[in-house]
């Protein structure tokens, strides 16, 4: 009895809810997500950046961005580094034991290719016709994007494998492009290094939302090191901005204000910081599945819908046994048999009457000039 | 001397007709030496088909030669070849009638001078006798019709040609005195190509000269014929462009035949010194150049008609060399008609300083200009620098030779007037200096 009152009343309920959902899943205006996902470190001694960046990559597959919409640039040479005392592996912190490489770990762009030129090429497109698509961001204006990136920096510019920088002025212009060519609609900028909020003072197109570890003077601190593997192995921000992301599953209404307050100075030594000026909406009315996940577009329609029907066969009429032939023939459009043998007629050009005759009464006339006029007496 | 003219024609036609039957004449009249914008046979072919297709011939930068050629050819286009070996006959004999009758004032004005005693005594061998004159005009006329350059022009089927034809029947009414007929012809020059304006200073002097009225700026006659002259040339300039209107019905012959000289538009290589320049020259600057390189041409006039008042033939010379040199287009069938005077200056061999040099370059430069075009165009090893300096050695050779003429040209005169053996004040030789 009770349960069936409980369903009677969900039934009454029940066409308020999918309103509700079908609002809520269409506020972001946006349809799909990407993520670029940078290490811009080489080395052994810089392991904590590659973990950085593939716990990231884990909670962004955990979350619903598929690997055609991650492009994930990693030096990679930690797994099969002879320095590492467990070969094939990369250990993040979480527990000391969770493995996040393996076979399911795309890396699009890795070693020597990441570079700040394959950088900017992959976020403003501009790439050779014969890249494949798993290293382009096919990325359209209606597209969220995720940006995160870890390293050396300093103030104003991010170091590349330890042999060139990209500067803060840069990442803005690309950014900009990025706009101009409308291939994003909203971005989120993750950057954990030192005095990373220096890389996001100089952006000046719309849509943008950043986030840094540290601000200017700063460092950005490592967390623990593990005394196994002989290197720190994460990031004290990227570990808790990964253990606020255990909690966020795809249907989770976590907003930004909540990302805003990961790993507050007590924890993390450093100030993060963020900018939020550039970014249209409400900080707090955006997702953080917005960014992190994946948007699947679900029309929920409570309406049935009526096929076409069958394609019928058309019924042969055998009234009677001499059908009627109606002839057919090409109705006359251009008179082309005309047009074909008939040569436009070729005007010759001849000089005006009145030139011929001004001519050569002139030179007549220069010639008895010349000559005197007892030759007209030739002439008449 | 007819005979040996006449035989001198046929040599001529024959050698034209026999390069116009062979292969080699589609080959010569592509060569940019010999042919340029303005004179190309093809262009004026174009030009009269599209007149056929009722289109105006200087629609679309193809055709930039005169009216009257259109005219010309429109009757006579199937019958080019003998137009153009009737021309270079017309010139030939043209020259070779004036240089007659200017060898005969020569000789008769030489006769006054020794009679009015008027040469030192140790300049005899300079003065010159009808029998080494006699074989000038022959030679005037072999000059111009056996120079290969010539042939090459002819076979090219360049209006050069026509051109000048119109210069030497100038030259040949000058001479004889014809103002009406000076006035006419040269019209129809400047009327073809704006250049020989300048050798209106020229007919105006020899034919003051003839009239025996002395070029004084302060008398009336000198005015009076002054003014006759340019009435009759400016008469016949406008009479002729008017009638070139008529012919076609529009002006835009204008900018298409004196623009196109003057503003020199098409970079085209050629023998001559405009396009490299124009080629890497800045635009902002273009125009400045362009007067430049222009007021170049016309600016020979002054000086060297007042130092030539006295020899105004010679002004001829020179002033047709600095057009053929100095012209926007130039092409061998210009350099073709300044040299045909030289047997005309022959007697000044032994003032010629330069002169086994200068015929080195000109001869060397000659080949070399096919040479560096394949290399440059064809073969790809060479660049436009290589072809422009031998541009540049050629019109340097032309250069020297003309300035070698005109000073062996003074030198002599001076010594006719101050004697064969120069001596300075305290005895001793001296030499002459062109400065």
């Amino acid at each position: 009895m009770q349960l069936q009152l409980f369903v009677i009343i969900l039934f009454l309920f029940s066409p308020l809810v999918p309103q509700e959902n079908a609002g809520q899943f269409f506020s972001s205006g946006h349809t799909n997500n990407w993520a670029v996902l940078v290490c811009t470190s080489r080395f052994w001694f810089n392991y904590r950046h590659v973990a950085n960046t593939l716990s990231v990559y884990r909670s962004v597959k955990r979350l619903g961005i598929p690997d055609s919409h991650i492009v994930l640039m990693l030096a990679d040479d930690m797994a099969c580094n002879h320095r590492n005392p467990k070969p094939a592996t990369v250990f993040s912190h979480k527990n000391m034991e969770l493995n996040v490489y393996g076979d399911d770990v795309e890396v699009d762009y890795r070693g020597y290719e990441v570079t700040v030129e394959n950088f900017l090429r992959v976020l403003t497109g501009r790439l050779p016709p014969s890249t494949p698509r798993s290293k382009r961001l096919l990325s359209d204006d209606r597209s969220n994007i995720l940006i995160y990136l870890t390293g050396h920096g300093g103030n104003g510019f991010l170091k590349f494998q330890d042999s060139e920088e990209i500067s803060n002025v840069e990442l803005a212009d690309a950014f900009e492009q990025m706009w101009q060519k409308r291939r994003y609609n909203e971005l989120l900028f993750i950057i954990d290094t030192c005095q990373g909020a220096s890389m996001y003072e100089r952006f000046y197109s719309p849509n943008l939302m950043a986030l840094a570890s540290s601000q200017v003077g700063e460092d950005s601190l490592s967390h623990q090191p593990d005394l196994a593997i002989g290197v720190h192995l994460m990031d004290r921000y990227t570990f808790y901005l990964l253990e606020f992301l255990e909690d966020i599953h795809p249907s989770s209404k976590a907003n930004m204000n909540d990302l805003f307050k990961v790993c507050p100075k007590s924890q993390c030594v450093s100030t993060p910081g963020h900018r939020t000026d550039l970014f249209l909406r409400d900080p707090g009315s955006a997702l953080i599945t917005d960014f992190f996940g994946s948007v699947r577009k679900v029309e929920i329609t409570m309406e049935t819908i009526n096929l076409t029907e069958p394609i019928q066969q058309v019924e042969q009429n055998f009234v009677n046994e001499e059908r009627q032939k109606e002839t057919y023939s090409y109705v006359d459009q251009l008179p082309v048999s005309e047009i074909i043998h008939q040569k436009p007629k070729q005007k010759d050009w001849h000089p005006p009457d009145g030139f011929i005759l001004g001519l050569w009464t002139l030179i007549l006339l220069v010639f008895f000039k010349t000559y005197g006029m007892k030759h007209l007496k030739h002439i008449f | 001397m007819a005979a040996p003219l006449t035989l001198l024609l046929l040599v001529a036609v024959t050698v034209r007709a026999a390069l116009y039957r062979s292969s080699l004449a589609d080959l010569i009249s592509e060569r940019v030496e010999v042919v340029s914008p303005l004179t190309a046979w093809k262009r004026v072919v174009e030009g009269l088909a599209l007149l056929d297709l009722g289109v105006s011939p200087y629609s679309g930068d193809v055709f930039h030669e005169t009216p009257l050629i259109i005219y010309l050819f429109h009757f006579l286009v199937d019958y080019a070849e003998i137009t153009f070996m009737l021309a270079d006959v017309i010139t030939a004999v043209a020259l070779y009638l004036s240089v007659k009758d200017y060898n005969k004032q020569v000789f008769r004005k030489q006769k006054y001078a020794l009679e009015a005693d008027r040469y030192p005594l140790d300049c005899l061998e300079l003065i010159r006798s009808p029998k080494e004159m006699q074989y000038i005009p022959l030679k005037v006329a072999m000059f111009y019709l056996l120079n290969p350059f010539t042939i090459l022009s002819c076979v090219a089927k360049s209006t050069c040609g026509l051109n000048n034809a119109v210069i030497a029947l100038f030259v040949l009414s000058t001479i004889k005195g014809n103002v009406l007929l000076s006035a006419i012809f040269l019209s129809l020059a400047t009327y073809q190509s704006i250049y020989p304006l300048t050798l209106c200073a020229a007919a105006l002097l020899y034919l003051l000269q003839r009239q025996y009225i002395p070029v004084n700026l302060r008398r009336f006659s000198f005015w009076w014929f002054v003014a006759q002259y340019a009435f009759m040339y400016l008469g016949s300039l406008f009479v002729i462009v008017g009638l070139s209107f008529f012919l076609l019905g529009s002006w835009d012959f204008l900018p298409s035949v004196y623009g196109f000289i003057l503003s020199v538009p098409d970079l085209t290589p050629n023998i001559g010194l405009f396009w490299y320049f124009f080629a890497e020259m800045f635009e902002h600057f273009r125009l400045f150049f362009l007067c430049v390189f222009q007021i170049n041409v016309f600016f020979y006039t002054v000086p060297l008609s007042i130092k030539l008042k006295e020899h105004p033939v010679f002004l001829i010379f020179m002033q047709l060399a600095v057009i053929s040199i100095f012209k926007s287009y130039p092409t061998v069938g210009d350099i073709a008609l300044y040299m045909a005077f030289l047997p005309v200056w022959s007697h000044l061999h032994r003032f010629l300083r330069n002169i086994f040099l200068v015929s080195c370059v000109l001869l060397a430069c000659s080949a070399l200009f096919p040479v560096l075009w394949h290399l440059w165009i064809y073969a790809g090893s060479a660049n436009s620098n290589f072809y422009y300096a031998i541009t540049l050695l050629f019109n340097v050779a032309q250069i020297l030779l003309v300035s070698d003429y005109f000073y062996a040209f003074l030198r002599r005169e001076h010594h006719l007037s101050h004697g064969l053996y120069l001596k300075r004040k305290d005895g001793s030789e001296a030499t002459l200096v062109l400065k």
